[in-house]
């Protein structure tokens, strides 16, 4: 199959999807047993039927759930996502505020991740049944049923306040000011600027929350990597590989291990849209300013505008990495090519 | 390979450098808090986070000391007088105030500025509601109308929602002070990013969620406040704010648990500010038979606060004091701990039998699954549980989602519930929020002037209208009787409040309405 009819088959899919997750949003959002007015009017106001009724008629609460829908299906397809009720700014604004933060910390979180999963990984499939791999293997228990906030909370403790080892909460020390927005990366924006000290600060701040997002994910990632890697290194054409006297690093990297790579690829596809969708929990404990908190910031306070806009990044995430991991697959794997 | 180690080694040094050193001559005050605010608009905003901010930013008519708020003293009023029929009070204004853009305030900067807050139906404007009138006289006064006569008045314009904007600046950013001014007022958005008020401090810039940051207003008179940038960091997980105060990231942290502070007792970089609390913790009975049930029963509700050991809940919290009443108990004649209740077990059952529950009753006890304040609302409800079963009353605990208790508790629909409340008004007259006819007895708890006795109606009428100071303290003190004997409250806890601080911050006080003033905060020089 030719690599254009490939692309445009899989971005033809994700039209449904997205709209069928708007959806999905919608009711789920409209379902919740309670009325965004309470959450969002001071108690003493509550009592005041003039101002409910301007909020109600202000955020379209006062119309049908299936026009809001429409209404809203509306916008969204000229690009507005409304504006948040709580913040009083537009979602996408607020979006744009918040996402690169989530976009730098996930990033170095899967970068620690693959390094430490795929490095951990190869090294228990080639030495099996050693203690690297008897290592490997408790480790892999350990990060992926440790609890992250329990591993940030000791990281942050350890660390930054009795070791003094790396930076605290926040994406800069607090009294740094941020250096000029360019992309919202930190440490991408210091670097253009040639604020080296703030790019060194920036970095960090990053290192702890990354490294405790990527231990999470390495854990799954090593435990895919070894069970792949064990199954191709008993391939026939590895034995072939050996037998014909290559180096045995080049057996692994290039013969072993891109044969292992399509499930490999599929976990850090699925981790990588895990970490940048879900690390509500490490924005809320390293005061980073991000996606996730302003999620949950959304959830409670019953923000709907907010709370449709981020479940449609969230999906829109899901979708390009799976996207790109099908395009990756028509790489890695002749056969999707043939079929 | 020894060019690639020098290469790792350099990019180490650079990443590394940055770490732990932000020297700098700027005088800097780092605030972690979790924010709550959806506006820094005076006339839109009514949290405490916006208090804070529009503490710094703005002045009002009248103000309270620094320290409390026990008296009222003159701010951008020097002086007011009130008509003999008590409708009309006209202030006359200092004419050393200077907005942050170096206009006068003037008259009709006030007269906007209240009409704005009235008619932009912003989450305060309910506080503007009960004036009728207000204009600007020729002689450069200001005077109010109202409909009825209402002592509490001149404290009520203490509160920051009633902060004196710039007319001129506000309007050329799309604000109005018209009728119409729910619909065309357009000014919001600027006055988030940006204030128009007297105050020593101005808005640099605001990141909802994220960070706010004060710099000096350069117009301003007084004397100048000792710091130049004031961020107020958002930092909504407690255990981080104090991460961040013993590394030195931050220099308040205004959120940490009674727990936390504890630990932070041995910290010799770290000062604990206590004083008394806000947040008056209590449980809330129902007069609607068919929604409260056993709960309904006056006889039960006294029953309920009898069974409460007090003592326990003091345990608990260390710092706390026990309510006298329900009337926040830094309010003028509020009853101390001295007058509150006492655990009366036999008598509690006496009245539970009386009222026909000789074996006690099956409850559920609604409330939020919420930490108030650094105060775990479960721990709370789990010792009403046992300290009610002893008296026979088997209480189920039914937490609830915040949004969703709050709810059911404003609609008036929780049968046995517990939360918390603090005041609107820094007045006494706070408290007829829990008397028939007032917001949280009838509105909440179905308490209506029908169902209530004429004593206490007689009482909340004449105190509302009563203005010779003694003769109200009297009045206040008989509603408290009242109250503590046959209301639909049990009041069981007033929280400290805590705030921890780098040692070396100096002028720290926290304030019942606007949290702090970073105005009169310093730092011991190196």
């Amino acid at each position: 199959m030719p690599l254009q009819v490939f692309f445009l088959r899989r971005l033809l899919l994700t039209i449904p999807l997205l709209i069928g997750i708007t959806l999905v949003s919608f009711i789920i959002a409209n379902a919740v047993p309670s009325d965004p007015v309470s959450a969002n009017i001071p108690q003493n106001a509550f009592d005041n039927e003039e101002i409910i009724a301007a909020f109600r008629a202000k955020w379209g609460l006062d119309k049908p759930p299936h026009e809001q829908y429409l209404t809203y299906l509306g916008n969204l397809l000229r690009g507005d996502l409304g504006v948040s009720i709580k913040t009083s700014k537009p979602v996408l604004e607020d979006i744009r505020q918040f996402l690169p933060a989530t976009i730098e910390l996930a990033s170095f979180g899967i970068l620690i991740g693959m390094a430490l999963g795929i490095g951990t990984g190869i090294i228990a499939a080639v030495w099996r049944n050693s203690l690297a791999d008897y290592l490997t293997r408790s480790n892999v228990v350990i990060g992926v049923s440790f609890p992250i906030f329990v591993l940030a909370l000791i990281g942050l403790n350890l660390l930054h306040v009795q070791w003094g080892i790396v930076a605290g909460p926040g994406r800069l020390d607090f009294i740094m000011r941020d250096p000029p927005n360019v992309t919202g990366l930190f440490m991408v924006d210091a670097a253009l600027a040639g604020q080296w000290d703030k790019f060194s600060n920036a970095f960090s701040h990053l290192i702890l929350p990354a490294f405790v997002l990527g231990s999470y994910v390495a854990g799954i990632i090593a435990r895919i990597t070894r069970s792949s890697m064990l199954e191709v290194l008993g391939m026939d054409y590895i034995r072939t590989a050996r037998s014909h006297g290559l180096h045995e690093r080049r057996v692994i990297i290039h013969h072993a291990l891109s044969n292992a790579m399509i499930p490999i690829v599929t976990v850090i596809g699925l981790s990588t849209a895990n970490l940048m969708t879900g690390a509500v929990l490490i924005e809320s404990i390293f005061a980073w300013p991000g996606i996730g908190r302003d999620a949950f910031r959304a959830a409670t306070s019953q923000d709907f505008p907010a709370i449709m806009g981020v479940s449609i990044l969230i999906a829109s995430i899901y979708v390009l990495v799976n996207f790109i991991v099908d395009i990756l697959y028509y790489f890695l794997d002749p056969r999707i090519r043939v079929a | 390979m020894r060019k690639s180690v020098l290469f790792v080694l350099a990019v180490a040094v650079v990443l590394l450098a940055g770490f732990g050193a932000a020297a700098q001559d700027e005088k800097v005050l780092v605030i972690g808090h979790t924010e709550q605010t959806d506006f820094y608009d005076p006339a839109n905003g009514f949290t405490g986070t916006t208090s804070l901010v529009r503490r710094a930013t703005y002045d009002t008519l009248v103000t309270f000391p620094d320290e409390d708020a026990s008296e009222i003293l003159p701010s951008i009023a020097s002086s007011w007088a009130i008509s003999d029929d008590g409708l009309h009070y006209t202030f006359t204004l200092d004419d050393s105030f200077l907005f942050n853009n170096g206009d006068s305030v003037t008259a009709d900067d006030v007269v906007f500025s209240i009409q704005r807050l009235k008619y932009v139906n912003g989450n305060p404007s309910f506080l503007a509601a009960g004036i009728d009138s207000v204009v600007a006289n020729e002689d450069g006064t200001v005077t109010f109308t109202l409909p009825e006569v209402r002592p509490t008045f001149v404290t009520e314009l203490a509160n920051t929602a009633f902060s004196i904007t710039n007319a001129d600046v506000v309007r050329a950013n799309g604000g109005t002070d018209g009728m119409d001014a729910a619909e065309t007022d357009g000014a919001a958005d600027y006055l988030n990013q940006n204030s128009a008020g007297t105050g020593p401090y101005q808005i640099d810039s605001w990141a909802p969620q994220d960070e706010t940051v004060l710099v000096r207003n350069p117009n301003y008179p007084g004397e100048a406040p000792y710091f130049d940038r004031i961020l107020i960091v958002n930092i909504p997980e407690a255990a981080t704010q104090k991460a961040a105060l013993e590394s030195g990231q931050i220099d308040i942290a205004t959120d940490l648990s009674p727990d936390q502070m504890t630990e932070l007792e041995g910290n010799p970089d770290v000062n604990i500010w206590r004083g008394p609390g806000q947040w008056n913790h209590f449980l809330i009975m129902n007069a609607d038979p068919e929604i409260g049930g056993p709960v309904s029963d006056p006889r039960v509700w006294l029953a309920v606060r009898l069974a409460l050991d007090y003592e326990g809940y003091l345990q608990l919290w260390p710092g706390s004091v026990t309510p006298g009443s329900v009337m926040n108990y830094f309010l003028a004649g509020a009853f101390q701990d001295d007058r509150a209740l006492s655990r009366d077990l036999d008598r509690s059952k006496a009245l539970l039998a009386e009222a026909g529950y000789p074996d006690g009753f099956d409850i559920d006890l609604k409330y939020p699954d919420w930490n108030a304040f650094g105060i775990d609302m479960n721990i709370n409800a789990q010792k009403v549980q046992a300290d009610l079963a002893e008296a026979g009353i088997n209480v189920t605990l039914a937490p609830g989602e915040f949004s969703i208790a709050l709810e059911e508790y404003r609609l008036g629909n929780a049968g046995f519930g517990y939360w918390l409340w603090g005041p609107d008004i820094n007045d006494p007259v706070d408290v007829l929020a829990f008397v028939p006819g007032g917001k949280v007895a009838t509105e909440r708890l179905r308490f209506t002037e029908e169902r209530a006795p004429a004593e206490i109606l007689e009482l909340r009428d004449a105190v509302k209208k009563e203005s010779d100071p003694v003769r109200r303290a009297e009045l206040f003190d008989q509603i408290q009787v009242w109250l503590q004997e046959s209301g639909n409250f049990a009041p069981f806890l007033y929280p400290p409040t805590q705030t921890a601080l780098r040692v070396g911050i100096n002028g720290y006080n926290w304030h019942p309405q606007w949290v702090m003033d970073v105005a009169i905060i310093s730092r011991d020089e190196m």
